[in-house]
């Protein structure tokens, strides 16, 4: 078995950005001034193919990458840390490549390393990080798999080799799934599974005098509409700073019942950035716009039960749709459970596009793609909605390569508008905005070139619509056609997943810094303020802890947020006990609402927090557990009142 | 399984450890003969930066004499250093009072201390500029790899060993664990620093040197100023006074770096008696003097730093070479104190060596007998001149300022060697500053996180407390030991009667080593590609 595994050289935006790296007038950060490193993915995957490899002494490693000429700094990284070969794809003609024809530059690539470096053999694994820290799109190596018309087996953690049988275990929507391939090439993208394997001194020493391929478009027989600029779906339309949607000042409430209703009003109504969009909806006013077609929603549902982010899509499905007086259209997949229609009619779709085939009853990108890839050619909607979520960062991007539309990741806020410059009016066009560069910058970023304007949405961002059992819908029966030979990867077996606990997708984070002052304190004050907070906002709550707090054993490592541990953006932070030192701001600053307990009215935390309370944690924590635990109270009792005044 | 390429590289000739002024013209200037003499014996250089240049750090203004030598027609090139560098037009020294600046008439500056013509440069750039130089000739340099120590057999040295690397805490090895990688080669320059493990190691083996090494701490930061300052962008002001008292040897230094940055530091004698001294917070004291102040206006401090800078002088040289090994820049310990520079003889050494080093590579014999050339080089090339002429410069400030002063212009007629204490055995107990900072002023948290350092949190700690009994009774002594007030990066702290570590704050200066009032503190390198990084320093 042979491996391919693709690196990218990306700016290190892990850690904090020097101020001067911010060209404030410009929005953009200057180049030089970050370093240039191996995507840390990419340094999983190199490990995982490594650890394949080890099973075979036969195997070859080649890394391929594309970019200016100073790439090669990554392929010699990779080289030193285990690949055999490395390919360098550089042309000025693959600038200005969005992720479709990235993959599609890509895929051109690994065809000619499957022609010249392994000898036309296709036994080799194509093994991806998840997503690179710049882009953060996580939408090439699928739409590599679909160019290539392979599998790709999303969220790898461990493989076995059995009598040249390989299977990959995965975090699958579901669980734990162990999958089975039954022809190659396969494409496996890691998350951080494992310990990132070193470079060696020696292996640098030999990668230096290593010959690295280098291929240019003529050498790739690439054609020429499909690469750089020119083959790109999506542009970008403005980079502004995240600060711009962040000016506020810390609020001091009068008590902890006015703080606890401010934090759980600003929760609910969505993120700090799509709270601040309360402008005016657009309104064609007699435009012809430049796109017809319906606004759709990939809906998501796990054993019959609609996911949240799907209702919130089909939330913000219908206000775009009225901005452009078309239908909303919700498509749903499964097996046996139409009975979900009138609920998705009752959250805003005019009218569900429903498949019904056994093979669709598992997440399976494949025929899940086929089907949706079908309705959207043969119906044409312009606009189709994703979740972010594992499903969705899985599905939208083959979907959008197959029907080559342009698709932006991750948005937190959409839009409709003109874009009206020079010779170019488009008009009543989706505005997608997304954060980049880890949060470090926004995009507004539209579509190009294609008919159908693709996004994923993040979840818990826009808000759903109330039920209304009384709307009016039209069900359109799908009959898929799908065959079980159509499926080359097979799920052997399924674990349901115990809750992951993990800081980086927790929606609440309880942190707690020095200033409590033992471990013992920590069990006694942040634990049961997430408990309350969790119970109140009905969200997942996790507990966090400064370095200092780490240091001193209040709680282990993986609990640390800041530069040094994890970085995290959830929905709500509340920073206990701590002072806000540089290092772990930059951890925590993304979050959409961040509320401080310090006793020191000075500490700089407050500069960045939404609301602060100036009081030791000792008095405040317990008042704003009682303050929350009366909110829980007193949202039980009017409804329970209702009740009986309806009886 | 470890799998081999097509081409194995060739074993190294000469191994150089550590990329900075003195090691990268070492390998510079031994290549270019190698070249001119149709060889190609491999030269590597290695360094535990992840990138060059960001375990550099420097104030500077530097004489670049020593670049016409090492890179003839420097000044020319398209990419030269010069261009990043800022000539010194207005060179001033003040006395600070309090409130007041005195500024010295110009006439009554000694020699040594005038920089007019001389330039400002930032040493982390200069480094990278060295580097691709060096790459250019043929060096291979590999940033990343840290050595941690000197492989020695029979009285010779052989090379060295790299840290191990994915160790946890515990020193029990993760997944990805990698055994220190060892690294051969007939000779080793050691190139490591100021406080250098390697070097360190040599000179506990091979020397006997007359004074002990002693020791000054610069903290430093760069400051963009608004455009069109009134600092102005051809000028180095020196200060004496304000905030050390007479009895603690030092002065503070603005230095202008071109495009509206200020570099702005303190050095100070680690020979200070007082048992609470805090450099870091020194520097903002002195920041927020009226006079620094007002040039400092509006500014914003972009990066931080931290550097040890050896200053026994001539008499606290180790032996500079053995079999298979040569001693080179700070590792050696070549900074003239009296001029308060030390690039120029770093590079210079760098250069007498690689020449020695060059004939040994002819002669295939790396014995301290081919070696001790590198002597007579230094001596041929003013290094040791310069350093004669400062010999006992630094010992008279052991008198304090008002004393040291006049003494050390009439240093050079003392005939003798004065002795000189080692640093850790001058603090006294009953000597307390008990400064107070104010609100306004960067705490060590900021000043940490501006100095880029990174570390993996949960590799073990790179800094040992050799015997834990040792600290309590320090603490017993002192109350709150020296090293909790001394460190600017908040690695050592005290909590219910222990100390605490945190290593990954660590800017790798070596201080609390030297500081150590029980010489308690074990540093050794971590994992390759950690500490500080160090861009425009």
């Amino acid at each position: 078995m042979n491996y391919i595994v693709l690196v990218k050289q990306v700016p290190d935006v892990s850690k904090l950005i020097p101020p001067d790296a911010w060209d404030r007038e410009k929005g953009t950060l200057r180049r030089g001034v970050l370093d240039n490193v191996l995507n840390p993915l990419d340094v999983q995957a190199l490990t995982f193919a490594c650890r394949m490899a080890e099973t075979d002494e036969r195997s070859r490693i080649a890394c391929l990458t594309m970019g200016p000429p100073q790439a090669k700094e990554v392929l010699w990284d990779s080289l030193a840390r285990g690949a055999d070969e490395g390919v360098l794809l550089t042309d000025r003609a693959f600038a200005g490549a969005d992720t479709i024809a990235t993959s599609y530059t890509l895929a051109q690539g690994i065809r000619k390393i499957e022609r010249d470096v392994f000898q036309g053999s296709r036994d080799y694994i194509i093994v991806t990080g998840m997503q690179s820290t710049d882009g953060d799109t996580a939408q090439v190596p699928p739409q590599i798999a679909e160019e290539l018309g392979i599998e790709q087996v999303a969220y790898a953690q461990s493989f076995e080799f059995n009598h040249g049988l390989l299977r990959v275990t995965r975090i699958g929507p579901r669980g734990m799934e162990t999958l089975v391939p039954d022809r190659f090439p396969i494409l496996i993208t890691t998350p951080v599974w494992s310990e990132p394997i070193y470079g060696s001194f020696h292996r640098a020493r030999r990668a230096r005098s290593t010959v690295l391929h280098e291929w240019d478009a003529k050498s790739l027989q690439v054609a020429a509409d499909r690469i750089g600029l020119e083959g790109s779906r999506t542009q970008v339309y403005r980079i502004f700073s995240p600060s711009e949607m962040r000016d506020h000042e810390c609020v001091f409430p009068k008590d902890m019942d006015e703080l606890v209703e401010l934090v759980e009003k600003k929760f609910r109504s969505q993120g700090a950035i799509a709270a601040s969009a309360a402008e005016e909806a657009y309104c064609l006013d007699g435009k012809t716009p430049t796109r017809r077609g319906e606004v759709w929603v990939y809906i998501e549902q796990e054993e019959g039960v609609i996911q949240a982010v799907s209702l919130e899509l089909l939330g913000e499905a219908s206000k775009l749709a009225e901005s452009l007086n078309q239908k909303v259209g919700a498509v749903l997949l499964g097996h046996g459970e139409e009975h979900l229609c009138d609920e998705l009619i009752a959250r805003g779709a005019d009218k569900v596009y429903w498949a019904d085939h056994p093979l669709l009853e598992d997440f399976l990108v494949s025929p899940h793609k086929k089907v949706v890839t079908e309705l959207v050619l043969r119906h044409g909607p312009q606009v189709l909605l994703f979740g972010a979520t594992p499903v969705g960062r899985e599905l939208a991007p083959r979907v959008a390569y197959r029907t080559n539309s342009g698709l932006t990741a991750d948005c937190t806020k959409l839009e409709i508008g003109d874009y009206l410059k020079g010779e170019t009016r488009l008009v009543g066009i989706l505005k997608q905005t997304r954060p980049a560069l880890g949060g470090n910058i926004m995009a507004t970023i539209m579509t190009r070139g294609s008919k159908c304007q693709m996004a994923t949405v993040r979840p818990g961002v826009m808000r759903p619509r109330r039920a209304d059992p009384a709307r009016q819908g039209e069900i359109v029966w799908v009959k898929p056609d799908l065959r079980e030979e159509d499926l080359h990867l097979k799920i052997a077996s399924m674990k349901p997943l115990a809750s992951r606990k993990s800081l980086a997708d927790a929606e609440i984070i309880v942190s707690g810094g020095k200033g409590l002052g033992s471990r013992a304190n920590f069990d006694d004050y942040v634990e049961p303020l997430a408990a309350a907070l969790r119970r109140l906002l009905n969200a997942r709550a996790e507990v966090g802890a400064s370095r200092l707090a780490v240091e001193d054993g209040f709680r282990d490592h993986g609990h640390q947020v800041g530069q040094t541990g994890q970085t995290v953006q959830p929905k709500l932070y509340v920073a206990v006990g701590i002072s806000g030192a540089v290092q772990h701001i930059s951890g925590m600053q993304h979050s959409d609402t961040i509320v401080a307990i310090n006793k020191d009215p000075n500490a700089r935390i407050f500069s960045y927090a939404h609301f602060g309370v100036s009081q030791d944690f000792q008095a405040a924590v317990p008042a704003l557990i009682e303050a929350v635990e009366r909110r829980i109270a007193c949202k039980k009792q009017p409804r329970a009142m209702l009740a009986t005044s309806k009886s | 399984m470890q799998k081999t390429t097509a081409r194995d590289a060739r074993d190294i000739k000469v191994l150089i450890v550590g990329a900075g002024p003195a090691g990268l013209a070492c390998a510079i200037r031994l290549k270019r003969k190698l070249n001119a003499a149709s060889r190609d014996d491999p030269v590597v250089v290695i360094d535990k930066a992840a990138k060059l240049g960001y375990h550099n750090l420097s104030g500077a203004v530097f004489e670049t004499a020593c670049l016409d030598e090492l890179v003839p027609g420097w000044r020319e090139e398209e990419s030269s250093i010069l261009k990043q560098m800022t000539r010194i037009e207005r060179d001033e020294l003040y006395y600070l009072t309090t409130r007041r600046a005195i500024r010295f008439p110009s006439f009554l500056v000694p020699e040594p201390m005038r920089h007019k013509g001389d330039y400002s440069v930032s040493v982390s750039r200069l480094v990278a500029w060295l580097g691709a130089i060096a790459e250019k000739e043929g060096v291979e340099v590999y940033p990343g790899f840290a050595a941690s120590s000197l492989l020695m057999d029979s009285g010779q040295v052989r090379g060295v060993k790299l840290a191990d690397l994915g160790l946890k805490p515990d020193g029990k090895p993760k997944t990805n664990f990698s055994a220190g990688e060892t690294i051969f080669a007939p000779v080793t320059v050691l190139s490591d620093g100021s406080r250098g493990v390697l070097s360190r190691q040599f000179t506990e083996t091979f020397s006997n040197a007359g004074n002990p090494q002693v020791y000054s701490i610069g903290v430093k930061q760069v400051v963009q100023l608004p455009h069109g300052n009134a600092f102005g962008d051809d000028r180095a002001v020196h200060t004496l006074g304000f905030p050390l008292k007479s009895d603690v040897f030092g002065g503070g230094f603005l230095y202008s770096m071109g495009n509206d940055l200020v570099a702005v530091g303190l050095i100070l004698g680690l020979d200070w008696k007082y048992k609470d001294l805090n450099p870091q917070g020194e520097l903002e004291i002195l920041k927020s003097h009226p006079f620094i102040a007002s040039l400092l206006d509006g500014g914003r401090v972009l990066s931080t730093g931290v550097k040890t800078i050896p200053e026994g002088g001539l008499y606290s040289l180790p032996q500079l070479f053995h079999n298979g090994a040569v001693l080179i820049g700070d590792a050696a310990g070549f900074v003239n104190m009296e001029k308060i520079k030390g690039l120029h003889n770093a590079v210079r050494s760098g250069i007498a060596a690689a020449d020695a080093v060059f004939e040994a590579v002819l002669g295939d014999d790396f014995s301290k007998r081919t070696l001790q050339q590198y002597s007579r080089n230094l001596a041929a090339n003013h290094v040791l001149k310069e350093m004669r002429r400062a010999r006992n410069f630094r010992q008279v400030f052991r008198w304090g300022v008002y004393l040291g002063a006049p003494l050390s212009r009439v240093q050079r007629s003392i005939p003798f060697k004065m002795k000189i204490e080692k640093d850790f055995a001058c603090t006294r107990r009953d000597f307390e500053l008990n400064r107070s900072y104010d609100a306004g002023m960067m705490d060590k948290a900021t000043f940490t996180s501006l100095s880029g350092t990174i570390h993996r949190e949960d590799e073990p700690s790179h800094i040992r407390i050799k015997e834990p009994g040792l600290c309590r009774k320090c603490i017993d002594q002192f109350g709150v030991p020296p090293c909790v007030h001394l460190c600017p990066g908040q690695v050592y702290r005290l909590k219910d009667g222990e100390i605490l570590l945190s290593p990954s704050n660590c800017m790798h200066d070596g201080s609390c080593a030297v500081k150590c009032p029980h010489q308690n503190i074990s540093w050794n390198v971590p994992e390759g590609g950690e500490g500080p990084r160090y861009r425009q320093m």
